[in-house]
């Protein structure tokens, strides 16, 4: 440890000698609860405000999740599924090609029956 | 009334004050036993305050707004062992908050404050006690010429440390910090403290 090391040493032990002893006022400890009674107040409002808007939150979340699972059932119900897909697939694929068949007759049929 | 805290070795030089059942009660809120608590600890607080924010007129303030912070945060102690670190942690904070809105004011009211030293020096009487003041007073400004060299947080933790005598165990509680990472702090803060010293030493201004 150099000089200057324990001067400092020495300098934080008289500025702890230096600084002046605080007595507590008459007023301290009335004056704590006081600033508890206000804040109790302040967090009694603050509850008064609070917990209607939670509880209106909370049912609000509620009924949007109800409305979600009720719209997601009735979704997964009206929905095709796959093979039903398949098969309307499959008929207009039918469809088609039996109307093209039929809408556009081959030109050498005609000829023949002339 | 006073016991020693048995249980904890790092606490084994400072006394705790107040019995672990009276702090039980004020957790469970218990108002006498709080004002027990408060009357135990409120001239330990009132010092560190003091060292800590370094402006008497503000120090009860300050301790004020400890125990009431303490009132409202005594539910969250884990247990009664751990109460001392507890207080140190309310003490640090509104000290550090306290500075930080100092900080926004002015510089007038620095003024303001050496004027009202100075009364003070000025209305002491007798020639002796009116040299011990201006030696303290003057320890006071260097002290704080110097902590200017480090931020508040530095400023707070060095004094924790060099001032209030706490243990790098203690501070660690305090903080929650890990003891390795508050000792590199702790020596960047007193090197620059250090080397403002050893600037003032060879200026002659100390």
């Amino acid at each position: 440890m150099t000089d200057n090391d324990s001067g400092l040493n020495d300098l934080f032990q008289k500025y702890r000698a230096a600084c002046p002893e605080v007595e507590p006022g008459a007023n301290f400890m009335p004056g704590i609860w006081q600033r508890i009674e206000s804040r109790h107040s302040f967090r009694f409002a603050f509850q008064q405000i609070a917990r209607p808007l939670m509880a209106g939150s909370a049912a609000l979340v509620l009924l949007l999740v109800l409305l979600s699972i009720v719209s997601n059932e009735h979704a997964r119900l009206t929905a095709p599924s796959y093979v039903d897909a398949l098969i309307a697939e499959h008929t207009a694929e039918k469809t088609y090609y039996t109307e093209a068949i039929r809408s556009t007759p081959p030109s050498g049929e005609q000829m023949d029956q002339r | 009334m006073f016991i020693k805290s048995r249980q904890d070795p790092v606490l084994k030089s400072r006394v705790m004050l107040v019995e672990r059942e009276t702090i039980e009660k004020a957790r469970a809120g218990d108002a006498a036993a709080f004002n027990q608590v408060v009357l135990a600890y409120r001239k330990r607080i009132l010092g560190t305050v003091s060292r800590l924010i370094g402006r008497p007129e503000d120090v009860e303030d300050v301790a004020q707004e400890v125990f009431v912070r303490l009132y409202y945060s005594l539910d969250q102690l884990r247990t009664p062992e751990v109460f001392e670190p507890w207080l140190y942690r309310l003490t640090v904070n509104a000290s550090y908050d306290y500075l930080r809105r100092a900080k926004r004011r002015s510089e007038s009211r620095m003024a303001d404050l050496s004027e009202q030293q100075v009364m003070m020096a000025d209305s002491l009487a007798g020639g002796r006690q009116e040299d011990e003041e201006r030696q303290k007073s003057q320890t006071r400004e260097f002290m704080d010429a110097l902590f200017r060299h480090v931020s508040e947080e530095d400023r707070l933790l060095l004094t924790l440390k060099e001032v209030e005598g706490l243990s790098l165990k203690e501070l660690e509680k305090v903080y929650g910090v890990n003891e390795n990472a508050l000792k590199v702090r702790l020596f960047r803060a007193r090197q620059r403290v250090l080397k403002a010293y050893e600037r003032a030493v060879a200026n002659g201004s100390f």
